[in-house]
């Protein structure tokens, strides 16, 4: 008999037919788990909350589930920062239709690797009955195998058979069972459900009328803190034992997971957001004027800062506050250039630069990451350095204080005017004699002009245009003479510390921690200070509180306001 | 133990591994006395090109034509009529030659009347008789000690020493693609550089002396890195680089010298060598005889050199000869006419049995930006040579 419809059209509705039945498989689950929870749960039962992954959570995933060799490529759409964090900012987004296509597009070509030759032996567990068929149970076997790590949690039956369903549809109209696997696979990524984050709650017994999160949303929320992933299969088997809802099967999942070489995952990611890296993609200069400048050193100096943050915090286990004191980092043959440092490599002629430990000597200008160039250069415009724009980040990253922005008309001729002033210090002097101006470069200016040994591009000065340069400044009433007093006025600012473990707390929980959890946060502080600022026993203390699984109840106030020059709401940022 | 290395002091005991200062260090701690402290400053080699100061009048008898012009010449020579040159040129310009003019141009050498290839046998091309600078200055040493007496003895326009022997400037100095001076680079010289910096491990310069800032003794050396020369955004040289010293000793040389009014000179000047591998594209060693050097320390850190010795001049035909007819076309002009003119104005090395001197005083000038050098054999915490 013959075909309805010639090949190339059968084809073409197969893969259509396959698409959109993968496409509504992988709507199904919010909808079906929306319908479960208000069947389940009493009506008081708060909305639940929904964080969108990162773009490198995305990519921590895929290399755990299917491994390093499959390539992402493309870009995600931009995050949002709120209270000066993207994971706050990740609790107010969603997808937009662009975004859906990028996301789309992203999912389909990891669907394609992994089926491919090169790959399916390894990532596949079974081989069809014939490759031109479908086979049901292979594609069982394997969709619910992934579909568990990339849905952190156990796929529903009617779900898994959506899945399996598409793939047999798709392998049946194309004739290729690895294509129709691939088409459900590109659905399950594209998936509300892999994209998003949901925390899904249950009744607390511990907690009369209120919530918590359930055992795997449990999970997904210490595994995404701690190691910036989706949760392994320990965690999973975990969440699904019971264990995680004992307080000492926590504990010992919280141990397991912060003696993982994976913890380093988890605390680059949040330093990456609370000092804001993602700006540093973005960040040109003047090569005229900085010709040792390019893209890659800026990447290597945001990679320095990391390895300072890594070493000191993980592998010495030391003080949060040295951050901004320690005279021991990394650094590239081409960072030494920038700092003028020996910087000899390892590696034959040709090989890329290596990393190599460096310790700047005692009496050293140079020390704490605040004089690193990732935090002097990328706090610069162009062509020149910034006290008043480093200042205002020192305030407003390190010290959570808000700077209220400047009034829309103001007048920089002061400030660009080399000509009659020399020194930073000489034209921002001059543009404080503009009222409306000086409140606020009062509380920035001091800090930044401390810094001002470094150029636009981080690189150490003693003069500018001519004349020598003044490095002296003061911090809330500490006054110092150079970069070095300003990192000690810092590291012994009660502030520093304080606001580490707000950002964090509020990292971890994706929003900042609202009135009913202050006791909370203000134990984390006393805590902190107790364990000697110690970040690993902070997160550690984090990850196994009752507080940071509970849910508060609906109607519970909104976060409390900050104190002093926090007490403006900072207004979201774009990241670009 | 700390794993992070010791900061390199900004004075610092250069070259522990050297057996010199290695005694030197343990007979003065030996007598309970501390050794003399030493300061060490490192630099790479941003340049390198022939030292030329060229100017209006210094070739009597004309500039010598590009080669665009030259090979109409050479066409003519080989017997073809204007007709049939005009026929080849307008071929070529047309697009339709199909290379015919390329192969007789690289042919056009005659052995037993044979066409072969000029740049192999250059002697197999007649002497085209070009062109040489008859100038009064030229930058260089005087080599043969022989001070203004020398015969065609430049005066140095910088020192104003005479009796300067820079022959290969004589040569070459009529040649457009060899005219420049310090500042406006010679064509064929900046193209070479081009060649060589991103092409080779960089060149390092240290100078080691009690007090770098007063006139005193030092020691000089010019080694060969592990390292590629590294540059900035713009293409030049990135200062405050580290480079490690190559331990292959064909590229190491060390020289005496001494600060004199600010400027560095060598203590025993003409008595060494020196030896540099170099990227064999352009030519497999640098190495001139006789050695004399002067290096000024600039303001901005720089560092600015002239080297001056006799070259063998067959490496230099073969930086030439090697690139054949591109770089006859784009960079040098005549190949085997610089082979004449060289042969011609030899100076030195003669052959004991045809009495052709084999070496050519030359002067090269380089810059050289500050750098970190670490000594052969360190470990790798070994000390490192300030800037």
């Amino acid at each position: 008999m013959m075909p309805l419809l010639p090949a190339r059209s059968r084809h073409r509705r197969g893969i259509a037919t396959a698409a959109v039945i993968g496409i509504a498989c992988a709507l199904l689950p919010i909808s079906a788990l929306n319908a479960a929870a208000k069947n389940a749960t009493p009506s008081s039962l708060p909305e639940a909350e929904f964080r969108r992954i990162s773009a490198e959570q995305y990519r921590n995933i895929i290399h755990d589930v299917f491994g390093p060799t499959v390539e992402l490529g493309g870009r995600f759409e931009p995050e949002l920062r709120l209270n000066g964090l993207l994971a706050v900012g990740a609790s107010s987004i969603a997808a937009t239709a662009v975004g859906m296509e990028q996301f789309d597009a992203i999912a389909r070509s990891i669907a394609s690797q992994v089926v491919n030759q090169k790959h399916r032996e390894q990532m596949i567990p079974c081989q069809p009955a014939a490759v031109t068929a479908p086979d049901d149970a292979c594609a069982r076997r394997f969709l619910g195998k992934v579909g568990r790590l990339l849905y952190r949690q156990p796929l529903p039956g009617r779900q898994l058979d959506a899945h399996v369903g598409a793939a047999h549809v798709g392998a049946e109209g194309v004739k290729d069972f690895y294509r129709g696997l691939a088409l459900s696979l590109g659905a399950m990524l594209s998936s509300p459900q892999f994209l998003f984050r949901k925390a899904t709650l249950e009744p607390d017994p511990e907690q009369r009328g209120g919530y918590r999160l359930d055992a795997h949303a449990k999970a997904s929320q210490l595994s995404f803190f701690l190691w910036n992933a989706g949760p392994d299969l320990l965690l999973l088997k975990a969440a699904e034992s019971g264990e995680l809802n004992s307080r000492k099967g926590l504990a010992r999942q919280v141990d397991r997971m912060i003696a993982s070489p994976r913890l380093e995952a988890g605390v680059r990611a949040f330093f990456v957001d609370n000092f804001r890296f993602d700006d540093t993609v973005s960040i040109t200069k003047d090569v005229a004027l900085f010709p040792k400048y390019n893209a890659q050193v800026m990447a290597n100096a945001r990679e320095q800062t990391l390895r300072t943050i890594v070493d000191l915090l993980l592998k010495q286990k030391g003080d949060y506050r040295d951050l901004f004191t320690t005279k021991k980092t990394f650094l590239t043959r081409e960072l030494g250039a920038i700092y003028r440092v020996p910087v000899v490599g390892t590696q034959p002629n040709g090989s890329p630069d290596t990393w190599e430990p460096f310790e700047f000597p005692p009496n050293d200008p140079r020390g704490g990451i605040l004089t690193q160039v990732a935090f002097t250069a990328t706090h610069s415009p162009a062509g020149r350095g910034s006290p008043t724009l480093r200042g205002k980040a020192l305030r407003e990253i390190i010290l959570c204080q808000k700077v209220p922005a400047p009034p829309g008309d103001v007048d920089f001729t002061l400030v660009n005017n080399t000509t009659s002033y020399n020194t930073a210090r000489e034209r921002l002097a001059a543009h404080a004699t503009e009222p409306m101006c000086a409140g606020c470069h009062k509380i920035m200016d001091p800090i930044g002009l401390a810094l001002e040994n470094f150029d636009g591009a981080g690189e150490y000065r003693t003069t500018e245009n001519g004349a020598p340069i003044d490095a002296s400044g003061e911090l809330n009433g500490v006054k110092f003479s150079d970069p070095s007093g300003l990192g000690r006025a810092v590291h012994d600012d009660p502030a520093a510390a304080t606001c580490l473990v707000n950002r964090l707390s509020a990292y971890a929980l994706g929003r900042v921690p609202a009135n009913a959890k202050q006791p909370w946060v203000a134990l984390l502080q006393k805590s902190f200070a107790a364990n000697g600022y110690r970040v690993p026993e902070l997160m550690r203390t984090i990850a196994t509180s009752d507080a940071f699984y509970r849910v508060a109840p609906k109607g519970e106030p909104s976060p409390p306001k900050q104190k002093a020059a926090a007490t403006t709401l900072p207004q979201p940022e774009i990241r670009k | 133990m700390s794993a992070f290395p010791a900061v390199a002091p900004r004075t610092d005991r250069r070259r522990a591994l050297r057996p010199a200062y290695v005694v030197v260090a343990l007979a003065a701690s030996f007598l309970g006395q501390p050794a003399a402290a030493t300061e060490t400053k490192g630099w790479v080699v941003s340049w390198l090109g022939q030292a030329m100061y060229s100017q209006d009048g210094d070739c009597p008898d004309g500039i010598n034509p590009r080669w665009k012009e030259q090979r109409l010449r050479v066409l003519a020579d080989l017997g073809y009529t204007k007709k049939e040159i005009d026929d080849l040129v307008n071929e070529q310009l047309a697009g339709k030659s199909g290379g015919r003019i390329g192969p007789l141009i690289v042919n056009r050498g005659r052995l037993n009347g044979e066409p072969v290839n000029a740049y192999l046998y250059p002697s197999a091309v007649v002497d085209p008789k070009l062109h040489a600078m008859g100038g009064k200055y030229a930058y260089g040493f005087d080599l043969d000690g022989k001070g203004p007496n020398s015969p065609h003895a430049f005066e140095d326009p910088e020192t104003h020493e005479k009796g300067v022997d820079h022959e290969l400037a004589r040569a070459f100095g009529c040649m457009p693609q060899f005219r420049g001076s310090l500042t406006i680079t010679p064509g064929n010289w900046a193209w070479t550089w081009s060649q060589l910096k991103d092409n080779q491990p960089a060149w390092v310069i240290t100078l080691t002396g009690e007090d770098l800032s007063k006139d005193g003794d030092v020691t000089i050396a010019i080694d060969r890195a592990i390292e590629f020369l590294r540059s900035n955004s713009d293409g030049n040289t990135r200062f405050d680089m580290t480079y490690r010293v190559d331990p292959d000793p064909r590229s190491q040389n060390v020289y005496l010298g001494k600060i004199k009014n600010g400027v560095v000179i060598l203590r025993e000047p003409g008595t060494k060598s020196i030896h540099l591998l170099q990227d064999p594209q352009v030519a497999p060693e640098f190495r001139m005889s006789n050695v004399q050097m002067r290096l000024k320390r600039n303001p901005d850190r720089t560092l600015e050199v002239m080297l001056g010795g006799y070259q063998p001049w067959a490496d230099l035909y073969f930086s030439f000869a090697s690139g054949a007819a591109g770089n006859e076309t784009a960079q040098t002009g005549d190949i085997p006419g610089l082979y004449y003119l060289m042969k011609k104005y030899a100076d030195a090395a003669a052959d004991p049995r045809t009495g052709q001197n084999t070496a050519i005083s030359a002067t090269y000038y380089l810059t050289a930006v500050p750098a970190f050098v670490r000594p052969a054999g360190a470990d790798k915490d070994g000390k490192v040579a300030a800037r």
